[in-house]
């Protein structure tokens, strides 16, 4: 079974999602990258509505809080993927299966490290249980 | 009188949401929760009618978002903002910009000519086809308005070799049968893209599309299946030097047929002439430093339809990677003229021919049509992701798009396009595409400007400043 991995990356962290794509190499695992223009774009209902779809891991980066350039973007971000970690729990799902990482803009090694961390999650988590029950993962798309 | 040549365009939804320019962020953290909520008061519903998009992981409230602004300018907390968005910018390339891919899409959806109704904030000039302007002081004569006026404005081409002259015998026949001419409805031809997801379905829609257009069909012949008998008419295979075999059964149902240049090209063209006289043989020539001189000898040795082919991003090809498609055309145009040709012969043009207005500017600058092809794929949708030509998937699954659907979205492209062509000739004065031809003097070249007019005016305007320093 494929798996799939979708990052939503704020363009002042990753200004070349290209790079960031090249750094994957996990071969059967589709990786997508997803710029937006501030981490604080991505809303709870998105990060549910997207691991529904089903994907098996969907990860936010951003900026350091303090190099936000919507100033308080990135704390916000900080606070729906709380909200998003709990609300899985509270319907069995992981809440591993959704992760944030902040970097300094430009920052390449930090880049790598957090392509390793999504390798190492997706590795221990497996596939979504969504995929295995595919009506409970359009139903949980369509919440 | 003909019946009036119309395309009938009709509306096809995209099936998958179209990327917005700029896209909403909304921090509802910090919310007041006002009696009335300025979402609630968004003209389009856009907050209501949110949903989301599986395939590509958006918010679909940009596709619906108008900009108006009233929710970022109505919230109290100023919890709402727009920006611009990522996933817009990086569609596409330098040349095919996002705002060419998002005017196609319109164009393939609803046939109808983009309007921005806000006045045009772009720069004065630019490189290419924006290095010149249709002249439009015919604007105001309402009876040859473009697509609603009462003058009949035609759109038809000719191909094939005209003969400058005729001959008759003593009982007025002609003494040489006359060369096959084929006339087009409109001066745009399709072609096979270079890429797609689906090079099968890519050509059954093109056939279909050129079918119902009444147009023809550039198709690669390696890549071409079985032809039923009524599609062959509209059909133009292209052959590469080597691949024409005249016991080919498709030739004995073919109106035209192109050819790749090569040195024993007449030879070949020799050949199929005497074994299929009635069809007409074009050759595809590339762009490159050479074109001039090989356009001139190729028509002085009796060429009849000529397709000069320049890079995806309108450029030259090898030698004349400097020089855009629009100066090709015009030395080639030019050159024929000199030699007292031009009129023998017909010009076609492709590549980087990106938007309606292209069309008519490769016609003024000497083309006598065009051949589109990678607007074609942007019609059904494509990103320009350019995956399919790495192996990769398509995003928007053009392999799943029926035939129907795709070729109808070609239709809705051109049909907005002959529509702006329309709108230009009224505009210009002009009540036939074939007049148009190398009409340089209804156009305005930036180059030439800079030189007659505004060179003189900055000049003296340099001296005023320097007499006026002293004092």
């Amino acid at each position: 079974m494929s798996m799939e991995v979708v990052i939503y990356a704020c363009q002042q962290a990753v200004p070349d999602p290209e790079a960031l794509r090249a750094l994957w190499s996990a071969g059967e695992v589709r990786l997508r990258v997803l710029p937006e223009p501030c981490s604080s774009k991505v809303e709870v209902f998105q990060l549910l509505r997207t691991l529904g779809a089903p994907v098996d891991l969907v990860w936010v980066i951003g900026c350091e809080e303090q190099l936000c350039r919507f100033n308080e973007g990135s704390h916000r971000a900080g606070g729906r993927m709380a909200h998003t970690k709990k609300y899985l729990q509270e319907i069995g799902l992981e809440p591993a299966r959704v992760g944030r990482s902040l970097v300094t803009p430009g920052d390449e090694s930090a880049l790598a490290a957090i392509v390793s961390e999504i390798s190492g999650r997706l590795k221990s988590l497996g596939p979504s249980p969504l995929r295995r029950a595919p009506n409970a993962g359009a139903q949980a798309a369509a919440t | 009188m003909p019946a009036k040549y119309h395309i009938h365009v009709r509306q096809v939804p995209p099936r998958f949401s179209p990327l917005a320019k700029s896209t909403i962020i909304d921090w509802a953290e910090g919310c007041l929760r006002c009696a009335t909520c300025v979402k609630e008061q968004c003209p389009v519903d856009a907050y209501r009618k949110r949903g989301f998009d599986r395939s590509q992981f958006v918010d679909t409230i940009d596709e619906m978002c108008r900009d108006c602004y009233r929710c970022v300018q109505g919230c109290p907390r100023e919890l709402i903002f727009k920006a611009a968005n990522p996933q817009y910018r990086q569609m596409g390339d330098a040349y095919w910009t996002p705002e060419i891919l998002a005017t196609t899409w319109y164009q393939a959806e609803t046939g109808k000519i983009p309007v921005s109704g806000a006045g045009y904030g772009g720069p004065f000039a630019g490189p290419g086809f924006d290095s010149f302007w249709t002249d439009m002081s015919e604007i105001v004569r309402p009876t040859r308005d473009g697509i609603h006026g009462r003058e009949y404005i035609s759109t038809s081409v000719d191909l094939g070799r005209k003969p400058m002259f005729l001959t008759f015998d003593s009982n007025g026949e002609l003494t040489w049968p006359s060369p096959p001419l084929l006339e087009l409805p409109l001066p745009i031809i399709l072609a096979e893209p270079p890429f797609a997801a689906s090079p099968g379905g890519m050509q059954d829609i093109i056939i279909q599309a050129a079918g119902n257009l009444e147009t023809l069909a550039i198709l690669s012949r390696n890549r071409l299946g079985p032809v039923p008998e009524e599609t062959a008419a509209r059909l133009m295979p292209s052959y590469t030097a080597g691949s024409l075999d005249l016991d080919d059964p498709l030739l004995s149902q073919l109106r035209t047929l192109e050819i790749l240049d090569h040195p024993e090209v007449l030879e070949q063209i020799e050949a199929v002439k005497r074994r299929y006289p009635k069809l007409i043989v074009s050759l595809k020539v590339p762009a490159d430093g050479k074109v001039v001189e090989r356009v001139a000898e190729l028509t002085a040795a009796g060429a009849e339809v000529i397709h000069i082919f320049a890079s995806e991003q309108a450029r030259g090809l090898g030698d004349s990677q400097d020089l855009h498609l629009k100066d090709l055309i015009r030395r080639c145009h030019l050159r024929l003229v000199e030699d007292r040709l031009r009129d023998t012969v017909t010009l076609l043009v492709s590549g980087g021919l990106a938007l309606a207005e292209h069309v008519a500017k490769a016609i003024i600058c000497g083309a006598d049509a065009v051949i589109v092809d990678l607007p074609l794929l942007l019609a059904l949708e494509c990103r320009l992701c350019r995956s399919c030509a790495k192996g990769g998937k398509c995003p928007v699954e053009i392999e799943t798009l029926t035939v129907k659907r795709g070729a109808q979205r070609v239709i809705n492209l051109i049909g907005a396009w002959n529509n702006q062509l329309l709108e230009i000739m009224g505009a210009m004065g002009m009540r036939e595409v074939r007049r148009l031809r190398g009409e340089v003097g209804r156009a305005m070249f930036i180059e030439d400007l800079e030189k007659e007019i505004f060179a003189p005016l900055f000049a003296n305007r340099e001296v005023e400043t320097i007499k006026r320093e002293p004092n």
